[in-house]
């Protein structure tokens, strides 16, 4: 080894001796080869490949490899700087594909791949059970959930247990695993240093900082003794939160604080990054999981200790760190008949024993799985998208190479001739595409900051706790360096081969200009036109996607609501939390809109348990003479409900300030459709029941038209509304509607200070106009309709590009054919007339691959579409109207060029 | 061009030194004149194969180079065997006649 790195070394120091040398041994040989030819002998005059010898014999002594890299790089960028144009056009082009690629798989790489930040993720599993024909309630063990559930293949799944089937587990599991145990607490109110503000929580059971085994960043996490009924409360903070709240981490341990009204000591500090289980969430306090008796103890609705043995109510989920050299699949065969025992044992009736869920363990190294069923599919989508940009993209670098290399044809024989091998050749056009794609990578990375940025925005669309952070890590910088090397090659190599594979002896006998105008006849198709048509097809393709998004969006855009969304301001709060009780807590939520009311500017104010789009709520109401239906929803309203929120009250009045007793209640055209048919509702009671006893009876007063309840996609259901404040079920959180004049955002201040002279304890969350309260659940259908717009345009750019530079570089090719045409008396029009047309065949040919294309795949994306077909004929249309129209004016600005040539000076050229 | 045959592969080392043994130090040409010569023009060796194994068989220390005056008079590099090269020589010849009697011994008829 070292030996041959000082020969080699040796060679550089001396390099002129040794080129010398070999040259002189070879004139040598030459001459005493002549002379013996001259005498009839010998092997004639003929020599092999001088350069080729030379370079062979150079190969051993030097590296060669490292050296020929450099010239070939130096050689590049001599090339790239005399077409500052076309590497310009090409790096950006490319720079644009990679970083939207980046960026999106930065994405994906932040939900699908990553690990939970603990020690050896590997061996955590996550409990799910899965049960077939989920359709019928009332025929599951399953009583009530508490939780996410989802539907799968043949049935639902969900991650969620009665508390015993944990106790189950526990005991069962200890000599292959550890189990722990945990659930979101909702939002809470967490008073410190005096100051109110709302929080994240998560209720974690006694062993589940030691089953993840994430040490403390301050003071200790929980342990199992602070699980328990009558343990003192403690609590662990978020690292983040930790910081916002008490300045430094080490700062919060041994603080007291108070959550929902009840003093609680914080004991430690999680570590940073840690975000506990699950992706979509973060918590910013972690409480033990018997605390919430406590807290909720104040909730009409809360968790009640009863709870912790109802084997029928299924809302703790449960992951288990398996122990080393045991398998998921080990697990899953000791546990699964254990649970299904158990399970057994819990139902009531035979249909409940005919679909008993089934335990099935999960991998849990990337944690809860929500973030990823909400985000996968979308994130497909664009990656797909944005991979066609990219192959846009290489398509057009590859032409612009192409058009490149046929110009270097001279150059290329003359290489040849002269003794470079092919393969040599073909490696200095590849190092040229590589560099260019190196570039365009880099570029493209500056891109992908940028994009994953805006990305963040556009996704998180004003939602405070946006849990999913992208960002550029190796991973991400990994794959980008690997496509940009990728697409170097792929769009490098077919243009190599292609300008260094002909016949040597006619292409240096061409002249400059008449270069093949025969070969390059149109129906001979070349390389460079399946390119472009291919463009043209991957192009109508994202114009059809963008097509179907936009109009899926504005077919959401223009659902009839029912009320009126410019103009509101909604608002979010808690006074329950904040130790407000029945029925002092309606009188403060009543004086408050009065003083909301008293704004200038604010032209009407009320209030509702929820906003009218997040709204979902029921409870037994019913009709006299008639069942409780399952589809019948409720909402808790205060005065001036309707007024404020626009919605026309058909018959009778809506509910008022003065109304106190009787109890009142306004129900909408479907529910009196439903309930009361051809009668008139007007006088006729409504009762409400707690526990199957009347809680309180209610007099209809009046009918609304029907307006949007709980999401804008799904059918208004049958809705009672009833005044918040008149009786059982007491007001709980609260969220406040304020009809402005003007923008509402303008309000947002003086609603803060009205909430803290109201009662400084009561936070105010989720401030935000009504608009934004609609947008954010149509989120995806946002996101979607823009990028994929900005993404169809990109593409639609890049292609014209191609198909630019394809038919002007053609024209300039045949300038003496046409020419000729002219002088024989082709009219200016006719010449415009023949390459359009050439154009417009290569579209067609380009949208007859891509309409079936599109016809199919549209179908993949049939899920996130509203109001429309995947084939969508309007769209279709649309797409291919503007695809062709771009294409020809591509295509017209060579052809105008191509019909002022002038005959003479075209064949003077020739 | 007339058809020639190829020198088979692997026994251009062979031949340089066999030849580089017999004729003592010699030049490039030279050395592929002897070859053709002695093979009574069966075997042609190209220029394009032969510097390129000289010098790999100067790296490999089989051969030193030296300039001297050649027979028309100009100066020509001259290739020696070195000890390491005769005791190459000895080595390949004796692989050699091991493959070729293995070879005769297939092809004989039986």
């Amino acid at each position: 080894m070292i030996g041959e790195f000082l020969r080699r070394l040796g060679y550089y120091l001396r390099r002129r001796q040794f080129e010398e040398e070999l040259d002189e041994e070879m004139r040598h040989h030459l001459s005493l080869k002549e002379r013996d030819a001259d005498f009839g002998e010998g092997a004639g005059k003929h020599f092999g490949n001088v350069t080729l010898l030379q370079e062979d014999s150079r190969a051993m002594w030097a590296w060669t490899f490292w050296e020929q890299l450099l010239q070939d790089l130096r050689y590049a960028v001599r090339t790239m700087i005399a077409n500052r144009a076309f590497t310009a056009l090409a790096v950006l082009s490319l720079a644009l594909g990679i970083g939207a690629n980046t960026a999106i798989y930065s994405f994906m790489d932040a939900i699908l791949l990553r690990a939970l930040p603990v020690s050896d993720p590997e061996s955590l599993v996550v409990m799910n059970w899965h049960a077939k024909n989920a359709t019928h309630w009332g025929e599951f063990v399953m009583h009530s959930m508490d939780g996410h559930s989802w539907e799968d293949a043949g049935g639902e799944s969900s991650g969620i247990f009665p508390f015993p089937a944990f106790d189950l587990f526990r005991q069962n599991v200890s000599d292959f695993a550890s189990v722990f145990a945990y659930y979101p607490a909702e939002v809470l109110n967490v008073t410190a240093k005096g100051q109110a503000e709302v929080a994240h929580g998560e209720y974690v059971s006694g062993d589940y900082f030691r089953g993840l085994a994430v040490p403390p960043a301050a003071g200790r996490l929980l342990m199992p003794d602070d699980d328990r009924a009558a343990a003192p409360p403690v609590v662990v903070l978020g690292h983040a939160y930790s910081q916002r709240r008490f300045g430094v981490a080490a700062n919060a341990a041994g603080q007291s604080i108070f959550i929902d009204n009840v003093a609680f000591t914080v004991v430690g500090v999680t570590p940073p990054g840690f975000f506990g289980v699950d992706p979509a969430a973060a918590p910013d306090v972690y409480l033990p999981m018997h605390a919430n008796v406590l807290v909720e103890a104040a909730d009409q609705f809360g968790f009640r200790a009863e709870g912790y043995l109802d084997a029928n109510y299924y809302w703790v989920e449960v992951m288990a760190r398996l122990r080393p050299g045991v398998g998921r699949a080990q697990a899953q065969a000791a546990l699964a008949p254990q649970f299904h025992r158990w399970v057994e044992g819990t139902a009531d009736n035979d249909a409940e024993r005919a679909n008993l869920p089934a335990l099935v363990l999960k991998e849990g190294a990337a944690g809860l799985e929500n973030l990823r069923r909400e985000y996968s599919k979308p994130l497909l989508v664009l990656l797909a998208l944005v991979g066609l940009i990219l192959a846009l993209a290489c398509a057009n670098v590859a032409n612009l190479l192409l058009a490149r290399a046929a110009a270097r044809r001279r150059e290329m024989a003359l290489r040849l001739s002269i003794g470079a091998g092919r393969f040599r050749l073909v490696r200095q056009l590849l190092t040229e595409s590589v560099l260019l794609a190196s570039l365009g990578g880099g570029l493209g990375v500056l891109i992908a900051i940028w994009g994953i940025r805006f990305l963040t925005l556009l996704l998180a669309n004003g939602e405070t706790n946006f849990t999913l952070h992208a960002q550029l890590n190796w991973h991400v910088l990994g794959a980008a360096a690997v496509l940009s090397l990728l697409t170097g090659v792929l769009f490098g190599l077919a243009p190599a081969l292609q300008s260094t594979r002909f016949n040597v002896i006619p292409a240096l006998k061409e002249s400059r200009t008449s270069q093949t105008a025969a070969r390059h006849s149109f129906w001979r198709v070349s390389l460079s036109q399946v390119l472009v048509a291919g463009q043209i097809a991957i192009s109508l393709l994202m114009l059809v996607a963008a097509g179907l998004f936009v109009k899926t969006l504005s077919n959401l855009q223009s659902i009839d609501l029912g009320f009126n969304r410019e103009n509101v301001l909604l608002f979010e709060l808690n006074a329950a939390q904040a130790g407000h009780k029945s029925p002092e807590i309606s009188t403060f939520y009543g004086d408050l809109r009065k003083h909301l009311s008293e704004i200038p500017g604010v032209r009407s104010v009320s209030l509702s348990n929820r906003s009218l789009i997040r709204a979902g709520w029921s409870i037994p109401v019913t009709a006299p003479g008639a069942e409780q239906s399952r589809n019948d929803r409720l909402m808790a309203i205060g005065p001036a409900f309707f007024s404020t929120m626009q919605i026309p009250i058909l018959t009778g009045r809506e509910i008022l300030e003065s109304d106190r007793s009787p109890a009142v209640a306004v129900i909408n055209e479907r529910y009196a459709k439903a309930h009361f048919g051809s009668r008139n509702p007007l006088g006729q009671h409504l009762t409400l029941w707690k526990e199957k006893q009347a809680a309180r009876d209610m007099e209809i007063i009046g009918i609304s038209k029907d307006a949007r309840y709980g999401g804008l996609k799904n059918e208004i259901p049958p809705v009672a509304y009833i005044a918040y404040d008149q009786g059982y079920p007491e007001p709980d959180r609260m969220v406040y509607e304020l009809r402005t004049a003007g923008d509402p955002l303008m309000y947002v201040k003086s609603v803060r200070e009205i909430v803290h002279r109201a009662d400084p304890r009561v936070p105010v969350s989720d401030i935000k106009s009504q608009a934004a309260d609609i947008d954010q659940t149509i989120n995806q259908e946002i996101v979607f309709a823009r990028l994929c717009s900005g993404f169809a345009l990109l593409g639609l750019v890049i292609a014209c590009v191609g198909l630019y530079g394809t038919v002007a570089y053609s024209v300039a090719r045949r300038t003496g054919e046409i020419g000729i045409r002219m002088a024989l008396g082709a009219q200016r029009g006719a010449v415009v007339r023949m390459i359009l047309g050439q154009v417009f065949v290569l579209a067609a040919v380009g949208m007859a691959i891509g309409l079936p294309t599109a016809l199919i795949t549209s179908k993949l994306v049939g899920s996130f579409l509203y109001g429309m077909k995947p084939n969508d004929p309007l769209t279709l249309t649309l797409a291919v109207a503007i695809l062709m129209a771009a294409a020809l004016l591509a295509g017209y600005a060579p052809a105008r060029r191509a019909s002022g040539i002038d005959p003479m000076t075209a064949l003077r050229h020739e | 061009m007339e058809e020639r045959t190829e020198i088979p592969p692997g026994t251009l080392y062979m031949l340089i030194l066999k030849t580089l043994m017999r004729l003592g130090p010699m030049h490039g040409y030279g050395i592929a004149r002897h070859i053709q010569q002695i093979s009574e023009d069966v075997l042609t060796v190209e220029e394009g194969s032969l510097y390129p194994a000289l010098q790999r068989m100067l790296i490999k220390g089989w051969l030193v180079a030296e300039w001297k005056q050649s027979e028309n008079n100009r100066r020509a590099r001259f290739y020696r065997l070195t000890p390491a090269g005769r005791k190459q020589l000895t080595a390949e010849m004796a692989e050699f006649e091991r493959v070729m009697g293995a070879i005769a011994r297939v092809i004989q008829p039986a």
